[in-house]
């Protein structure tokens, strides 16, 4: 459905050419569900912000995205406006700044319909009115005529992803759709897309700091760092094994929803690199308990492991024949 | 709404009670006063004037006697000019100030706001730089250089347009003063308008707006433009007191028979209650002004409450 093949994203500063995206690689495939996760900073954002032709001017991306193998990347913005909403959607993070202040929420959703499916504003208005109704928005009539900021976080966000859903994409992308929301809100939202995954067969990549989030809906994993994917594969091995010794860190760092926490949380040690000033070799290895001479010196290529993907030299839990050329 | 601007009309009399107060006092600290200069008056004259004008009475009762008339609509007679009110005078000049400063107003609003547009969304263009620059000029040049020179080059040069007086207000010879009048509130709109546009693109709503695909024009249009304007609104108020103090200038570089030259020629002559009748009427204007920016304020940005 989406193939992201190596992805680059890199911005002109006053400071030079600073990369933040390196290659990054994924597909998604038709009704399944990706989770991305990794610290602050490690890409997430831009990575998919580059997907849609979404960058800021500065910023400069290569490499290819192919929905249903049409090409995305370096369409002009005129050409992408036909894939943007209608094909392929995405939702942000703070529900309120990301709705025009000024617009009645039926408009904002109906503007999508009139621009797509070449509905009339007020044929769009009605099927506004079933979205609303569709993401579980109590008396979405009358907020069909209020604005943004009338509504609550959560309802906002169930617009935005009304509005997402109004073309029924093949794929959603969601960056963190529910970090600013309260947690009972943020269970229905997580539960909403889950339903809509699931009766729409629509694919969904998911952006969370949450690794619960990640156990209860997504069917893979990729784990970001410093720009760069270092562990990719099924969810329910990622979480149960990790192979790389950061997801294993943030395993320990995040409190966990699904299963109930013996031990206390561990932060993980130190800061996430600048991106303006990555250490060689495994960009990792300053705050790696096990990151060995070769950790300094070269960089980890992604290799696969068992079912999924790791870029380690010395991964963990590997088997001998796997095991990284250091021991 | 309008309920909230009958409010607010009837908050602006608290405030035009104090600039009136303000005002009546100290213009009388100013030394001399309307009969002085003329030395060929002799004091026994002098001072039947100042007695039939009420000039002989204490101050607090002149003031009181004054603010009783202007709560009947009288601004009294004017001390220099015989034989005419100032409501008379004002009746005579009002309406070609007024033409002057809404045409120049408008015609801020009217070519500022494009300008600024087309420099925001072409940032950092040749467009943009030329805009700004232009701006920087208009800014800077007081409307006593840009109207001789205005008139200089259209006027006699390429001998186009009259180069003074009114004429009852034909559009001929209203260009050259209100283009001298709007030049710096063009540069200011189009300031304000280039940057909280360019700022506005970078919102966050602006981004969902083209993550659904909508074409650039409708984000900029649809999204972007009212929000955009909120500042360039917030500027009316000023604009309106600018617009009254250019227009002084600007009514006596083009010999417009405006209210200007009356607060000229009030101050100079020490003409009290001609002075005050013009800082009443332009204090009103400059209040109702910004009523007007607080209205359309709400009216773009659902977010004001009028409360
Ligand atoms: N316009 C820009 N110019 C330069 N660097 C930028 C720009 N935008 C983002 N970055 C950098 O890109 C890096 C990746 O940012 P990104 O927003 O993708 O992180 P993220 O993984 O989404 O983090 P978070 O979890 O906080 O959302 C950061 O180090 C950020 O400082
Ligand atoms: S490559 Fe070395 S430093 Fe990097 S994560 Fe693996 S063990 Fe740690
Ligand atoms: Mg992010």
């Amino acid at each position: 459905m989406l193939e992201i093949a190596d992805l680059e994203v890199a911005f002109e500063t006053r400071m030079g050419h600073v990369k933040v995206v390196s290659d990054f690689s994924l597909s998604v495939a038709r009704g399944e569900c990706v989770g991305i996760v990794g610290e602050s900073g490690a890409g997430k954002t831009q990575a998919l912000l580059a997907v849609m032709g979404l960058l800021p001017r500065g910023a400069r991306v290569s490499g290819s995205a192919r929905l249903q193998g049409e090409e995305l990347l370096g369409r002009g913005a005129g050409a992408l406006d036909e894939f943007r909403g209608a094909r392929i959607a995405m939702i942000f993070q703070d529900p309120l700044t990301a709705l025009t202040p000024h617009m009645r929420v039926g408009d904002q959703i109906a503007e999508v319909l009139v621009r797509h499916r070449r509905l009339s504003w007020s044929a769009g208005r009605e099927r506004a009115l079933e979205l609303l109704r569709a993401v579980h928005i109590a008396d979405a009539e009358r907020r069909l005529r209020q604005y943004p900021h009338e509504l609550s976080g959560g309802m906002r966000q169930r617009v935005m992803i009304a509005m997402a859903l109004a073309c029924e994409p093949d794929v959603l992308i969601a960056d963190e759709p529910t970090t600013a929301l309260d947690v009972t809100v943020q269970a229905q939202i997580l539960a909403l897309l889950a339903e809509l995954k699931r009766t729409r067969g629509m694919s969904l990549v998911l952006v969370t700091h949450d690794l619960g989030v990640i156990a209860g809906l997504a069917d893979r994993v990729a784990v970001m760092y410093a720009g760069r994917l270092v562990e990719q594969g099924t969810a329910r091995a990622v979480l149960k094994a990790p192979r790389h010794p950061y997801t294993r860190a943030l395993l320990d760092s995040m409190p966990r929803l699904d299963v109930p926490s013996s031990e206390p949380l561990r932060a993980i040690r130190g800061q996430p690199p600048d991106p303006r000033a990555l250490p060689a070799g495994c960009a990792f290895h300053p705050r790696c308990d096990l990151a060995a001479d070769l950790c300094r010196s070269a960089r980890p290529r992604l290799r696969p492991t068992g079912d999924g993907m790791v870029a380690c030299h010395r991964p963990l839990g590997a088997a001998a024949g796997e095991e990284g050329p250091t021991s | 709404m309008f309920r909230y601007a009958v409010r607010r009309c009837v908050g602006m009399l608290p405030t035009l009670f104090v600039i009136v107060t303000l005002a009546f006092f100290v213009i009388r600290l100013a030394p001399g006063g309307p009969f002085d200069e003329e030395q060929t008056l002799p004091p026994e004259v002098k001072a039947n004037l100042e007695a039939a004008y009420g000039l002989d009475r204490p101050l607090h009762e002149q003031y009181l006697r004054y603010v009783a008339g202007l709560l009947r609509g009288d601004f009294g007679p004017s001390f220099r000019m015989r034989d005419v009110g100032v409501s008379e005078l004002i009746a005579r000049g009002l309406p070609v100030s007024l033409t002057l400063g809404v045409s120049a107003l408008l015609l801020a609003l009217l070519v500022g706001i494009p300008l600024g547009v087309l420099a925001a969304l072409r940032e950092r263009s040749i467009t943009d730089h030329g805009v700004t620059l232009l701006s920087s000029l208009a800014i800077a040049l007081p409307a006593f250089v840009s109207g001789p020179l205005l008139a200089l080059v259209f006027g006699l040069y390429l001998d186009v347009l009259p180069v003074a007086g009114w004429e009852s207000g034909q559009p001929r010879y209203l260009v050259l003063p209100v283009v001298t009048l709007a030049l710096p509130m063009i540069a200011y709109v189009a300031r304000l308008t280039r940057g909280s546009l360019i700022e506005v693109m970078r919102a966050s709503f602006v981004r969902t707006a083209r993550a659904k695909g909508i074409p650039e024009s409708q984000v900029i249009r649809r999204h972007a433009l009212r929000p955009a304007l909120l500042p360039v609104v917030s500027y009316l108020g000023p604009a309106a007191a600018f617009a009254v103090t250019g227009s002084l200038v600007v009514e006596t570089v083009f010999g417009l028979p405006g209210t200007g030259r009356y607060l000229v020629q009030g101050a100079i002559n020490r003409d009290y209650t001609l002075v005050m009748g013009m800082i009443v009427v332009y204090g009103s204007l400059t209040l109702l002004c910004n009523l007007l920016a607080d209205l359309i304020y709400g009216w773009l940005d659902p977010r004001v409450r009028y409360e």
